[in-house]
């Protein structure tokens, strides 16, 4: 080992006593990192989790015309004969107006073909019971958990929707009696907004409360395992008709992806600030070093060590103290995301705020997805920044004459 | 009044130094320390070089180290001109101070001179158990600086200074911080250890007596080296 490197060391973690300036500037490292790793994991998790919801409720591409397909059972073959496609399924959604005792909630009234939902999305891991998908048929619904317990209804109980068409209706002063219900089974996915406000019946039955006659809205179409669904896309588009469109679900949602992307990515600068502000915290006591070691600087030039590599001496300490702090800082962020929920509920339930917590945070857990490119940048970051904040005082120590450190006070 | 002293060892010539000068601005006054000094010692020969206070003496011997570079004048480290890079090969130096470095141990600094040329080996390693246990430290080779005693840290730097087997020995007031008792036996280590290596030692010191055991003793006044 290079002299300058083994005094480095030494310096840092000195035999004997505890390295308390080594462990405060480490620490100062760590929790910038431990930040940076936790407050990204949560952000990517929310896209992660955004993104399951999506693609397990509504596969990965969705198959729309301006208006409505026309003739689905055509487009549907197609989409079905394309290569990469696993499977497909029709739907037509819609806001609706739903009663129960006198309660009105306005969700969203999703149809879906029950022979083939299961094909495209996990709908069943959602639904209780299990059965209810099955068992749905064109007088029963499956209601979101937070929409049945806001309007009082429970599994068996009957409720009246009123379509869009009412209006149209009135209009002509005809009519129109709401459509009544049974509700077979209630759907928990664990986003508020889907949770709150979601209604699944047949496709027959959107249908004929959209008055769409044979038309649907689209039709959402799930891609083999380890097909490029951007791929699948670009094939679709170039076979199906002109006014036909396939979009991946991140098109789908790419204003909202890039709103969460630029809310990570201010997440992530602002709070690399406090690995600068850490960085500081080395440089100010690695200069501290300098002086208090000034008369050791000039015994190193009498041995014989070359100014650079002084600096170099003082250069890794400071690197030292980054890839310790972002080590212990990587093990810190991990384990607190580890006991995130613990943490977020004990808090929630200490302030006796848990369901507050699942109105405004969507999720009724807190997610964490640590992307293996957010965890590099954190940790080259890290220590980059970490070392560069060793360079002025390697410049100073560099700079010192051997007779005058020898001779300083 | 330049001084050509005689040589008294038959050995190569270790250091040799021609017409040195060396001034400092002071203020804006310009003071002439060393006005021309000539000086040539040789391998295993012991010098000492007293005078008053501020008279340059440790001037001389950074200026001897290549520490520092003279105004004007030659020096030579056995003949071949000096230069930072044969430093720590070619010589060591003891301070009054001591210097060690206070995170390592006894034995840990005596080997940085050696880290300072090369990653230390086994021989490195032993050379530096010998040195250790030759100034009487074998027993205290793993404390650190803060639990030795003023002689016994200024061991510690004396088998530093020879662990490279250096030519040349600079020691500036070693028994400058020492009591009388341990600073003769500091002064007793230096010549016997460089006499039996052949290394030539230049001895700044204040004191007659230990000036008295060298092989020569020089002067310098006035920025000129004179017999003693």
């Amino acid at each position: 080992m290079p002299w300058y490197l083994y005094l480095a060391c030494k310096q840092l973690f000195p035999s004997g006593r505890f390295p308390f300036f080594t462990a405060i500037s480490v620490l100062g490292v760590t929790l910038g990192v431990a930040v940076l790793i936790i407050v990204s994991s949560v952000m990517g998790g929310f896209g992660y989790e955004i993104r399951k919801m999506i693609v397990e409720t509504e596969g990965e591409i969705d198959v729309k015309a301006q208006s409505s397909l026309r003739d689905p059972a055509a487009v549907l073959a197609q989409v079905n004969a394309a290569p990469g496609v696993a499977a497909a399924t029709p739907y037509a959604k819609g806001v609706v107006a739903a009663m129960a005792g006198g309660r009105p909630a306005y969700p969203i009234f999703r149809g879906i073909e029950v022979a083939t939902v299961e094909a495209v999305a996990n709908l069943g891991r959602f639904v209780n019971p299990r059965t209810a998908i099955t068992d749905l048929d064109d007088d029963s619904v499956i209601m979101s958990s937070q929409l049945a317990n806001s309007l009082g209804v429970r599994v068996g109980d009957k409720i009246e929707i009123y379509s869009p068409l009412l209006i149209e209706k009135l209009k002509n002063d005809e009519v129109f009696l709401p459509r009544e219900f049974r509700v077979v089974g209630d759907l928990y996915i664990g986003h508020q907004q889907l949770d709150s406000s979601t209604i699944y019946g047949t496709l027959r039955a959107a249908q004929e409360l959209y008055g769409l006659g044979r038309s649907v809205h689209g039709i959402y179409v799930r891609v083999k395992p380890g097909v490029n669904e951007h791929a699948v896309v670009a094939q679709l588009n170039a076979t199906l008709p002109a006014s036909v469109r396939a979009v991946s679900w991140m098109e789908s949602w790419a204003d909202f992806l890039w709103v969460l992307q630029l809310e990570k990515s201010i997440n992530f600068f602002l709070l690399l600030f406090i690995v600068i502000i850490a960085a500081f915290s080395v440089m100010s006591s690695l200069l501290i070093s300098v002086v208090r070691k000034t008369r050791e600087i000039g015994l190193l030039g009498a041995l014989g060590a070359r100014p650079c590599d002084v600096a170099l001496c003082f250069c890794a300490q400071a690197f030292i103290i980054g890839v310790a702090g972002t080590a212990i800082g990587v093990g810190l962020g991990f384990g607190v995301l580890a006991i995130r929920n613990d943490l977020v509920h004990g808090i929630a339930r200490l302030m006796q705020r848990e369901d507050t917590l699942r109105q405004f945070y969507q999720f009724s857990d807190l997610p964490a997805h640590t992307l293996m490119s957010d965890l590099v940048l954190t940790v080259v970051a890290a220590i980059f920044v970490s070392t560069l904040a060793g360079l002025l005082p390697a410049w100073r120590a560099a700079r010192l004459k051997p007779v005058e450190a020898l001779r300083s006070e | 009044m330049s001084n050509a002293s005689p040589l008294i060892s038959n050995g190569p010539v270790a250091l040799e130094a021609s017409g040195i000068r060396k001034s400092y601005l002071s203020g804006d006054r310009r003071i002439e320390v060393l006005r021309g000094v000539d000086v040539a010692i040789r391998a295993g020969e012991s010098v000492s070089i007293r005078g008053e206070s501020g008279s340059g003496k440790s001037t001389l011997l950074n200026l001897l180290a290549g520490l520092d570079a003279p105004d004007a004048g030659a020096l030579a480290w056995a003949g071949e001109p000096a230069h930072a890079k044969r430093r720590a090969l070619f010589l060591g130096m003891v301070f009054q101070s001591f210097y060690l470095i206070p995170e390592i141990d006894a034995l840990a600094n005596v080997l940085m001179a050696a880290r300072m040329v090369r990653a230390p080996g086994v021989a490195e390693r032993a050379r530096a158990k010998e040195l250790i246990a030759r100034v009487g430290l074998a027993e205290r080779a793993t404390h650190l600086p803060a639990q030795l005693s003023g002689g016994e840290r200024q061991r510690v730097a004396v088998a530093r200074a020879l662990m490279n087997s250096p030519k040349l020995l600079l020691a500036d007031e070693p028994t400058g911080n020492l009591d009388e008792h341990t600073g003769d036996a500091v002064i007793e280590l230096l010549l016997s250890l460089c006499r039996e290596t052949q290394t030539a030692l230049v001895l700044v010191t204040h004191n007659a007596v230990y000036a008295q055991k060298t092989n020569r003793q020089l002067f310098l006044r006035e920025g000129m080296l004179s017999h003693g």
